[in-house]
């Protein structure tokens, strides 16, 4: 099913480029060697997001609200309170996708999780600001009053689903203010990230217990 | 000879999966029969219907999507996207007069009867009926039902069973029932709840439940009463 595919490799675009662009980056970054020295001490990450999806179809963008958790090397949490609940868990390896149905969270099975592994193969290497390492984008760094990054993918795996991603991060604040996913002249994606919290001590439970 | 003798079989086993459509008993008097208004759940105006959608097939619940409709009655213009939680379009489609413009399909999503066969659905959902109106009465158990019959033979009825639940039941023209649709008003919006029941090769059941809905209007000055108009409307549909 290309569907489950293509759906991983964009969760793999959203997780990746969401644990990347929230790597607080220091007021003097300006090189790809400097965010990969910034992100060496993150060992946790917590925020809430806005997602907009923007639509021709749509009359006004449809907003999505929802949280995220990482703790180093590979546990994360993508959540969506609404207006649909999903949630999206790694933990010690395992991934799951779970949905609500009929008030109780239920594993997502059409999903399978693969590409959510090798998302998380990949986080690491994100983790590490080694995103312009990554042979699936090219990578840009511009500096103006924030940080902008720009991935760009290379080869056909992400043709005709995503244009690029614009991550930009606050310079004042030392944290990430969004991330852009183009799909197309007529669709994109913005997600604007509030309460962002670096190093603060997560619950295990968090990636345990979905409810 | 054998032909022939295989030729009966087949007809014999047709007629015999034909099923015979619920009865529907036609007032006494032709007075009442003329005002007895058929039960239209249906869209007056554009209007734009955004979904969260449970899919479930063989009575386990495969996943969830969320589902935009644009749907014009006056054109039975329908444009429609579906897509993940997480933002991603899987597909995006638009159908006007006899045209279908696919913008975006990821397999299995792609597959051209699958695109036909949602649209058909949507607007089973949210326009009047088609066809000729043949009959219009009560079921047995005193439900307003109405019935058309399609130009393809299939036959639509739309059937208020209760204050707040509308039914739609498309069948063959031979009385399978394809679709079996039940929108129920709990907040004020006829598509604020809908169950579809789909027969076929693959038998499967969305329940969708109402996010958003609003007339299809590009934003004008003066938003604020707009929204408060369209919060109106909303209520009396």
């Amino acid at each position: 099913m290309r569907a489950d595919k293509t759906l991983h490799r964009y969760c793999y675009v959203l997780v990746c480029s969401i644990l990347l662009l929230s790597l607080p980056v220091s007021a003097s970054a300006d090189s790809f060697e400097q965010l990969r020295k910034d992100s060496a001490n993150i060992k946790t990450i917590q925020a809430r997001f806005v997602q907009k999806k923007f639509m021709k179809i749509l009359t006004k963008p449809l907003i999505s609200e929802g949280g995220f958790y990482y703790v180093a090397p590979d546990s994360f949490r993508w959540e969506y309170v609404k207006p649909l609940r999903s949630v999206v868990v790694a933990y010690k390896g395992d991934t799951r996708r779970y949905i609500v149905s009929g008030g109780k969270m239920i594993e997502d099975k059409t999903g399978g999780m693969q590409a959510m592994k090798i998302v998380l193969g990949e986080v690491t290497g994100w983790m590490s600001g080694k995103f312009d390492q990554n042979p699936s984008f090219a990578a840009t760094l511009k500096e103006g009053i924030n940080t902008q990054i720009t991935l760009t993918p290379v080869g056909k795996s992400m043709s005709g689903m995503i244009e690029k991603i614009e991550i930009t991060v606050s310079k004042k604040a030392a944290a990430v203010k969004s991330v852009k996913i183009i799909e197309n002249a007529n669709a994109y994606t913005q997600i604007d990230f509030t309460n962002v919290e670096i190093n603060k001590g997560i619950n295990g439970s968090v990636f345990q217990d979905v409810e | 000879m054998k032909c022939i003798h295989l030729f009966i079989v087949i007809v014999t086993v047709l007629l015999a999966s034909c099923q015979t459509l619920p009865v529907i008993n036609s007032p006494m008097i032709s007075a009442d029969q003329r005002n007895l208004a058929c039960p239209s759940p249906f869209l007056k105006e554009k209007y734009q219907l955004i979904h969260a959608i449970e899919i479930t097939t063989a009575g386990n619940v495969q996943g969830a999507i969320i589902g935009i409709t644009v749907a014009d009655p006056s054109t039975r213009f329908v444009s429609s996207a579906i897509m993940t939680a997480e933002g991603m379009v899987l597909l995006e489609a638009q159908s006007g007069g006899e045209k279908l413009n696919i913008l975006r399909a990821l397999p299995p999503f792609d597959s051209g009867d699958f695109v036909i066969n949602m649209i058909d659905d949507i607007k089973l959902i949210f326009f009047p009926p088609q066809g000729l109106l043949q009959q219009k009465g009560n079921l047995p158990d005193g439900s307003t039902a109405c019935r058309w019959q399609a130009q393809n033979g299939d036959v639509i009825d739309v059937i208020a069973s209760k204050p707040e639940i509308t039914e739609i039941k498309k069948y063959s023209a031979c009385g399978r029932l394809k679709r079996h649709i039940k929108l129920t008003q709990t907040a004020g919006n006829a598509y604020q709840s809908i169950e579809l029941q789909g027969s076929g090769i693959v038998n499967y059941t969305l329940l969708m439940t109402l996010i958003e809905a609003q007339p299809a209007e590009c934003e004008l000055p003066g938003k604020e009463k707009l929204k408060v108009k369209n919060s109106e409307k909303s209520r009396r549909r």
